[in-house]
């Protein structure tokens, strides 16, 4: 994998930023904690050090050169020859960087706090719970109708969603759970829908694929791959056309990157620069067909060159890195600069569908990708770097659980819709031909 | 009111034009409808209104047909009005997952909290392009819930209908003909019929959901739609001359469609003859009959005859296509058997 290096946010008062020298040497192989270069402010001067192990693979702005905080200076590389994947123009604005830089925060939420990031890991605990409990009673026979689980993928939905304002629209997949819990839909109101029953956020005509919540502009989830590219771009022009700086997301998984939608609909919105965010989740499996098979290019963030617009591959398996990312994408979208693609690399730990055991993956693969586990990670941030205790970790937990198990109950003994509900909400006027 | 002598294409642009002019929310989007030095869309429709509302309320958009709805879609959930242009009503098959999965299921997916307003022009019928570019896909559109399906024959109600379309709150097909776009303000169809109407310069509507009687008759119904409207027309003087009183019904609105006048029509002549140009199996005319029967079976003297292109894809030679296409003589014919 690639990682940008980034211009940290240095807490300067609006003077230049100079990078004044690289520390390290190009090519070179460089472990975490590293100094690579010299910035220096109106206040000091101030070693970046690496965020993580990688090969220096790309300087991109030379010593003596003006930044601003957030500019990629640099990447990393997991290997000494592998391609980078920066495409296109506008490379300023990805981002993944050293989790110790303090960031504003804005009207979203940044996770660069101590209480941005426990809101972002009580979302994610939330979310694997609710998926949890939901797989176990699915398998007790309790859940009607279908799931597609969300397992594994929790930093994605969080990290994306807390760049967003609540006015930004959210264009979801048949495997929605995880977005409209990040975005901030009531759990009972999915968990009911869930169920198919008349409190449900569709009134049970949606289903699991097809939650909609529009007070937190959580658009209909849909359930044909790649549909919501050319929709969220429709958006995304509308929201330019009236003038507002709101933004559209569109989240999709690595399958969709086959599918005609995701060219016509990506491409529509670099020619006319619309303000959305392409999140692709990489998963590396269209249910059960590895990407590999479905691609020579399996890095999809690879594809923005041929749109010309920026394309990265992100950790998605860290929530700040994702939020970081997502964050950059959201400011050069409000800016007026157009799309980006936000290429996430996750895992999904559950089949693709309810009753997929996922005989097509390995044991060892899955352990690998659970060693990164989202939660786990967040978790340990939060443990190493802000010092909070085993118990308060432990009360996410318990809470977690409380929510779910009362918003199953609610869904579980909530009312069916009417049957004459078959006949509503085909037209604005109701129903019938 | 003053009105003027316009084409279906200068109604319809007119219609766009007060639409943009009084709602922000009213875009355009399409193939070549906005191009300075352009053509205004595959037939004119949308000349000169670049110059007026700019290139981003015209918005000139790649050959993407599935982007172009995917798009409309997009906006019209977050409450713009767009209007979507297919240069050619074949073209739409290429959207078809925006059509019918997207706009048309929106709604009641998410059980009434969203709503898609906006329309799709196609425009269709034979005009000596052969197959696929001259299909006519009412009937595809009418199966689907969450459609309402418009195709004007005439300049006035081709504004008034558009209007109303515009203002609608769900997604509205809609078809016009190649044949009836007339040859005034651009490029003219070589087959086109010459047609203009008088068109009030001032905002109308003509209500959706609404049929139109086209001539008072008393012995056979004859319902149409587009071309075939004009046809039933011709066919309808044609057997006045042998004492036969055809009335003639215009289905501009197929969804919503006026099923109590056609009824009421086919109880007072109790023979009625459903002329289209789409293709026979299934196309509107068989779920009109269909309905028609149930409402008014003891009124009927004979079974519904339909005249209608046969089951094959449209060809292109003109002895083909005329062939293919309903002529005046073959709903005359279908008339006199329906008076024996």
């Amino acid at each position: 994998m690639i990682y940008p290096v980034v211009v940290p946010s240095l807490g300067a008062t609006g003077g230049d930023i100079v990078l004044v020298e690289w520390l390290a040497e190009l090519g070179k192989w460089i472990q975490k904690g590293t100094p690579l270069f010299v910035v220096q402010t109106d206040k000091a001067d101030m070693e970046v050090e690496a965020f993580r192990d990688g090969y220096l693979r790309e300087i991109v702005v030379a010593a003596g050169a003006t930044v601003s905080a957030s500019d990629i200076v640099a990447h990393l590389a997991d290997s000494a020859d592998e391609p980078l994947h920066t495409a296109g123009a506008g490379a300023s604005n990805a981002a993944l960087v050293s989790p110790v830089r303090q960031y504003s925060s804005a009207t979203y939420r940044s996770l660069d706090s101590m209480d941005g990031l426990f809101d972002a890991y009580r979302q994610m605990v939330l979310i694997r719970r609710f998926e949890d409990h939901l797989y176990e009673l699915f398998l007790q026979g309790l859940v009607p109708g279908t799931l597609h689980q969300y397992q594994g993928q929790e930093a994605v939905a969080v990290g994306v969603c807390a760049a967003l304002n609540p006015e930004d629209a959210v264009f979801s997949t048949h495997r929605p759970v995880g977005h409209f819990i990040a975005k901030g839909c009531p759990l009972r109101s999915i968990a009911a829908e869930l169920w198919g029953k008349a409190t449900g956020c569709a009134g049970g005509k949606g289903g699991q694929m097809h939650l909609t919540d529009m007070q937190i502009g959580a658009f209909p989830s849909n359930a044909i791959v790649g549909a919501n590219i050319p929709i969220a771009t429709g958006a995304a022009l509308a929201f330019r056309l009236s003038k507002t700086d709101r933004v559209a997301v569109s989240f999709f998984g690595d399958g969709a990157a086959n599918i005609g939608a995701f060219h016509e609909g990506i491409n529509l919105a670099a020619v006319k620069n619309a303000p959305v965010i392409f999140v692709c989740e990489n998963n590396q499996y269209a249910a059960s067909t590895h990407i590999s098979l479905t691609t020579r290019v399996c890095q999809i963030a690879e594809r923005a060159k041929a749109y010309g617009i920026p394309g990265y591959t992100v950790d998605g398996m860290d929530v700040l890195a994702v939020s970081r990312s997502a964050r950059q994408a959201v400011s050069r979208a409000r800016a007026g600069d157009g799309p980006t693609l936000l290429e996430f690399l996750t895992y999904r730990y559950a089949g693709h569908s309810r009753g997929d055991p996922g005989g097509y993956r390995t044991k060892e693969e899955l352990l690998l990708w659970r060693q990164q586990d989202p939660v786990a990670r967040c978790r340990e941030v939060l443990t190493r770097q802000y010092n909070v205790g085993e118990q308060e970790l432990q009360l996410v937990d318990k809470e977690s659980q409380d929510m779910v198990e009362e918003a199953v109950a609610f869904a579980r003994s909530s009312p069916d819709p009417s049957p004459d509900e078959v006949r509503t909400a085909v037209f604005a006027s109701g129903a019938g031909k | 009111m003053s009105a003027r002598l316009l084409s279906m294409a200068e109604a319809l642009r007119d219609a766009m034009r007060l639409a943009m002019r009084q709602n922000a929310a009213v875009f355009l989007l399409g193939q070549d409808i906005g191009i300075s030095g352009g053509f205004g869309g595959g037939f004119t429709v949308t000349l000169g209104l670049s110059d007026e509302f700019g290139h981003d309320r015209v918005m000139d958009t790649p050959i993407s047909e599935t982007a172009i709805v995917g798009a409309a879609v997009g906006a019209a959930m977050v409450g713009m009005r767009p209007i979507a242009e297919m240069q050619y009503g074949d073209f739409v098959f290429c959207a078809m997952d925006q059509v019918i999965n997207q706009a048309a299921k929106m709604r009641y997916m998410s059980n009434g909290r969203v709503s898609v307003p906006m329309v799709l022009r196609l425009p269709v019928g034979a005009s000596g392009r052969g197959a696929q570019h001259g299909q006519c896909t009412e009937a595809l559109f009418m199966h689907t819930p969450g459609l309402k399906v418009v195709c004007p024959s005439t300049p006035y109600d081709a504004k008034g209908l558009l209007l109303a379309a515009i203002r609608d709150d769900d997604p509205v097909i809609f078809l016009e003909h190649k044949r009836l776009y007339g040859a005034k303000g651009g490029r003219k169809e070589k087959t086109s019929l010459e047609i203009t109407d008088p068109v009030p310069e001032e905002e109308y509507e003509i209500p959706l959901g609404s049929v139109a009687v086209r001539r008072p008759g008393s012995d056979v119904t004859i319902l149409a739609n587009m071309l075939m409207v004009h046809r039933a027309l011709a066919a309808a003087a044609a057997l006045e001359r042998e004492g036969i009183s055809a009335e003639v019904i215009d289905l501009r609105s197929l969804v919503p469609l006026d099923l109590d006048t056609l009824a009421r029509s086919a109880h007072k002549t109790s023979r009625v003859l459903i002329a289209e140009e789409d293709n026979l199996t299934g196309g509107w005319g068989a779920e009109v009959a269909a309905r028609l029967t149930h409402e008014v079976f003891y009124s009927l003297d004979r079974p519904i005859a339909r005249v209608a292109a046969p089951d094959t894809p449209l060809p292109c030679a003109a002895v083909l296509e005329e062939e293919y296409v309903p002529s005046v003589q073959r709903i005359v014919q279908t008339a006199r058997e329906l008076m024996n």
